[in-house]
Parts: C-alpha cells; sequence; structure tokens
C-alpha cells in the first residue's frame, strides 16, 4: 500500500471520526472539569442533537440552518436536564450524579425512539463523491466536518481564553472555591458549562449521523470512544480532548489493518484501559477520573 | 491605634456544624496595621479568619467593617466592600496565568481593572517577568505574591491572611514577612494568622493570643514577645 492509499482509506476516515469524537469529548470534559462527574447521558444528548436536525430537515430547512437551531435547543435541553436530574445531587457523592446520567441517557433514548421511531435514516440521499485535493480525497461532508470542528474548537479556546466569562469557567474548574471567594457564580459558570457542552455534543451527533446514519443507538455508541478521548487528552483540558479524540479516532481506522472490523470498537476500550493503568491523568496532565 | 477600626469583631463565637470552635473573640485592626493571631496548633486562628470573611458559621457575635455590620454576609459581598481574604492553601489559580489570576480576583469590579493591575505589579515586580506563566510553575515565594495580588484587587482596606509561611522554606518566610510589610506601606491593613509566633510578633504592630478558642493576651507585639508566660506558654522559650 503507499502512502497515498494510506492516507485516503485510513487516515482521512480516522481525522473524520476523531472530529466527531473530539466535539463529543470536549463536552465531557468541560463537565468533569467543573462539576466533577462523568456524565453518561453525553451519547445519547448527541443523538437526540442529531435527530432534532433531522426533523427540521425534514420540516425543509437545510442542514446548515438546522444545525444551529439544534445545537441551541440541545443546550437548553442540557442545562434543564441539569436542573432537573443533577443539580440536586451535587452535594452527595459523586457516583450517584454519575448513574443518575445513566438514567438520563435512557430516557433521552426513549424519547427519541417515541418521537421519532426505531428506523435508520440519513439527511441526504445520494452519493457523495470524493474530490480530489492534491491527491487526498475528501468527501464534501468529510470537508465539512472538518472545518466545522476547526471552526467550533477555536471558537470555544477564544471563548476560554480571552472572554471574562471564559476565565471564569476556566477557573471554576481549575479551583472552585477561590473561584467563589473571588465573587465567581457557580450557578450561573455551571448553566455556562451545560450550554456549551450540549453545543458541541449536538454539533457531534449531526456530523456522525452525516457522515454515517441518524438512528437511535448512534450516540450510545459513540460514548465509548468520546471517553476514550476525554481520558487520553487528559480530563477537564480542551486541547487534550481535541487531541485524544483525533488520536482515537485515527487508531480505530488504522486498527482494521491488523484486526478484524469489527474489533474496532474494542480498540478504543484497551486505549482507555492502557490509559487509566498507565498515565491516568492523560497526555496532557488533566485531573484523575 | 487610631480611633475607629476598620475592622472590629464583637464577642464572635462560631465554627463548623454544630460544633463551636470560637468562643467570644474580640479584636480590632485599625488603619495601616498589622495584627497578628497567634497561639497553639487547634486554637481557633484560621477559623476566627473564616468567620470574619463569612466562610465559617457565626454563630454568636458581629463582625464590622469600618461601621457597617457585615456579620452572616456571603464572602464574595463581603470582599466587593473591602475585606481581602487569602487562604492558606490552593490560593491561586494553578493553571491560569498570574496576569489571569489576577483578573479572576478583579471578577467583581466594574472599572479599574488596568490600574489595579498595574498597582499589583508594581507592589511585587518579581511577578511582572512572568506575566504570562501559569502560576502554578512560579516558585512558593512567588506563588504567595500571586495569592496577595489576586486578593488585592478589589482594593481592600484589610487583607486576611490565614498562614502565609505555611510549608514555605526560611528564605522565603522572610521575603514573605517583608512583603505584608510592603502592602501595609500601600495603605492597606493586615490581619494575618501565623504557625511562626517569634517572627510575626517581631513584625507585626499588635497581636492577639488564641488558646482553645478563646483570646488569652493581646498587646503590642514586642510586649508579648517579651513576655515570660507567653514565651513559655506558646513560644516554646
Amino acid at each position: 500500500m503507499d502512502l497515498l492509499s494510506f492516507v485516503n482509506f485510513y487516515l482521512v476516515p480516522g481525522i473524520v471520526a476523531g472530529a466527531i469524537y473530539a466535539l463529543g469529548a470536549i463536552g465531557v470534559t468541560l463537565v468533569f472539569g467543573v462539576l466533577r462527574f462523568a456524565h453518561l447521558a453525553h451519547g445519547d444528548l448527541a443523538t437526540f442533537g442529531a435527530f432534532l436536525v433531522l426533523a427540521l430537515v425534514g420540516a425543509g430547512m437545510t442542514p446548515w440552518l438546522a444545525l444551529p437551531l439544534a445545537m441551541a435547543a440541545a443546550a437548553l435541553t442540557a442545562i434543564a436536564l441539569h436542573h432537573l436530574f443533577y443539580a440536586h445531587l451535587s452535594r452527595r457523592s459523586a457516583i450517584l450524579t454519575v448513574i443518575s446520567s445513566l438514567g438520563v441517557a435512557l430516557m433521552l433514548r426513549a424519547v427519541v425512539q417515541m418521537i421519532w421511531g426505531v428506523d435508520t435514516e440519513s439527511y441526504v440521499s445520494g452519493i457523495d463523491r470524493p474530490q480530489s485535493y492534491l491527491g487526498i480525497r475528501l468527501k464534501d461532508r468529510e470537508l465539512w466536518t472538518l472545518l466545522a470542528t476547526a471552526g467550533l474548537v477555536v471558537g470555544l479556546l477564544v471563548f476560554l481564553g480571552r472572554t471574562r466569562w471564559g476565565k471564569a469557567l476556566r477557573a471554576m474548574s481549575d479551583n472552585p472555591d477561590l473561584a467563589a471567594l473571588s465573587g465567581i457564580d457557580k450557578r450561573l459558570t455551571t448553566a455556562l458549562t451545560w450550554g456549551l457542552a450540549g453545543l458541541l455534543t449536538a454539533a457531534a451527533g449531526f456530523f456522525l449521523g452525516l457522515n454515517t446514519e441518524v438512528k437511535p443507538l448512534m450516540g450510545w455508541h459513540m460514548l465509548l470512544p468520546v471517553f476514550a478521548a476525554a481520558i487520553l487528552g487528559g480530563v477537564g483540558r480542551v486541547e487534550g480532548a481535541l487531541l485524544g479524540g483525533l488520536l482515537i479516532g485515527i487508531v480505530e481506522e488504522c486498527s482494521v489493518l491488523l484486526l478484524p472490523a469489527q474489533y474496532k470498537s474494542a480498540v478504543a476500550f484497551a486505549v482507555l484501559l492502557v490509559m487509566l493503568s498507565a498515565r491516568p491523568s492523560g497526555l496532557l496532565r488533566g485531573k484523575v477520573l | 491605634m487610631s480611633a475607629a477600626p476598620l475592622l472590629r469583631t464583637a464577642g464572635v463565637t462560631g465554627g463548623y456544624g454544630p460544633v463551636d470552635i470560637l468562643h467570644g473573640i474580640d479584636l480590632q485592626v485599625g488603619a495601616r496595621e498589622i495584627v497578628a493571631i497567634i497561639g497553639p496548633n487547634g486554637a481557633g486562628k484560621s477559623t476566627l479568619l473564616k468567620t470574619v470573611f463569612g466562610l465559617a458559621r457565626l454563630s454568636g457575635g458581629k463582625v464590622f467593617l469600618g461601621a457597617e455590620d457585615i456579620s452572616g454576609w456571603a464572602p464574595a459581598r463581603i470582599a466587593r466592600r473591602g475585606l481581602g481574604y487569602v487562604p492558606q492553601v490552593a490560593n491561586v489559580f494553578a493553571e491560569m496565568t498570574v496576569q489571569e489570576n489576577l483578573e479572576i480576583g478583579a471578577f467583581l469590579r466594574r472599572d479599574g481593572l488596568a490600574t489595579a493591575m498595574e498597582r499589583v505589579f508594581g507592589l511585587f515586580p518579581d511577578l511582572t517577568a512572568k506575566r504570562h506563566k501559569p502560576a502554578g510553575s512560579l516558585s512558593g515565594g512567588q506563588r504567595q505574591m500571586v495569592a496577595f495580588g489576586r486578593a488585592l484587587m478589589l482594593d481592600p482596606q484589610v487583607l486576611l491572611l490565614d498562614e502565609p509561611t505555611a510549608g514555605l522554606s526560611p528564605k522565603y518566610q522572610t521575603q514573605i514577612f517583608q512583603i505584608v510589610r510592603d502592602i501595609r506601606a500601600a495603605g492597606v491593613a493586615v490581619l494575618l494568622v501565623e504557625q511562626h509566633a517569634k517572627q510575626a510578633l517581631a513584625l507585626c504592630d499588635r497581636a492577639y493570643v488564641l488558646a482553645a478558642g478563646c483570646k488569652r493576651a493581646e498587646g503590642r507585639g514586642r510586649d508579648l514577645l517579651a513576655d515570660a508566660d507567653i514565651g513559655r506558654l506558646f513560644l516554646g522559650s
């Protein structure tokens, strides 16, 4: 196999899958950073976002108009879920919130199945032929996925690095007691965190659906690689989640060279196990889950 | 001491949960004063600072900042009104830069951020070169400067310091005590809790000796230092 074939058949699909994982992993990492628990409903929130886009597209909207609307709706949903199911547990042991989020995952999936059914759907019909860019073959939807991910990540990093509320959110993640002493309102930063996580997760769901299929279990199946990505990169670190997502995506795709394709999702699990035992703080030294 | 104290507690009783650790503490801090609280481990020194700043439960007595009764206020409201507090541990945002630490310190400020920041960098010139470095990467002494700087960003009248030299080498201890003098010279009164009682008494204008949650003695630092009973009981000499 020559280099270009490797790039086209393994690296490009790996980077595209990795970009989608990264969007999910950034949400997981933000929630863990500020609220200190592993949010198991994250994948199903992505599914919910993907089906919201599907509903809006079905109503005649273009996907590119439907996506921001679905992202905003998912952000509000995430904030509402926090108030309904997680907020009252915040003073109790974190495992209770984790289990509560598992229940929320099942509820979200049931809602998706009740409203949209259990069939596999897609946003657009027809064949998306790849274009060649200096020999590198990219389908339009892959290009859009990469551009949108880059845009969202850059936007998030600018928000966190340059704005007053972005810095407040980082302060809350870094040292919650000192942040509260400095007058940062925990309720507002919490809502902001859920809002951002909801936005990014809905985008992850949409791009997963765009590049594969829209189905009720899509987000649940993405949960493992997303957590593996967040832990690999270092929990609480946005750049880490991006790096972790891309690495997991690439490693999964390349594993097909050595292992039967049905073991692809086991690779993320293997990375997760190795990372937790060898370097639980992740590549970029995050918090220990 | 000036006639009207900046900070005053009257019969403060309080602690954590249902248990009172402090029993009727009266103290005062006047303008441009350095006041130390010393005493054995478990005397309630840190609890007293936390109770004044609204972080521990105040079950009796009053706290006044100037003429205003701030008893039972939330910490952020107290900070906005002119009292700064530097915790003993985890007192910086380790992953954020020095400048960002100061910006967060000024989170409640509507204006004057640049002026306040330049004032802090003027007080701690060592930090200027480290402005864009994460606070967690600094030396122990410099990290304390960041912690003080964060609390100074709201222009407090009185700064509460909880064991600022704990865990620092003797070299940094001397540096921190000099910084406390510099802060006073900049017009901010300081109320500090110290384990290193002798150094604290040499540094301060006045001091209170606490034991088992009660005030046992008070006076000028050098008088307490010369007091044989205090020395025998609390200073290990």
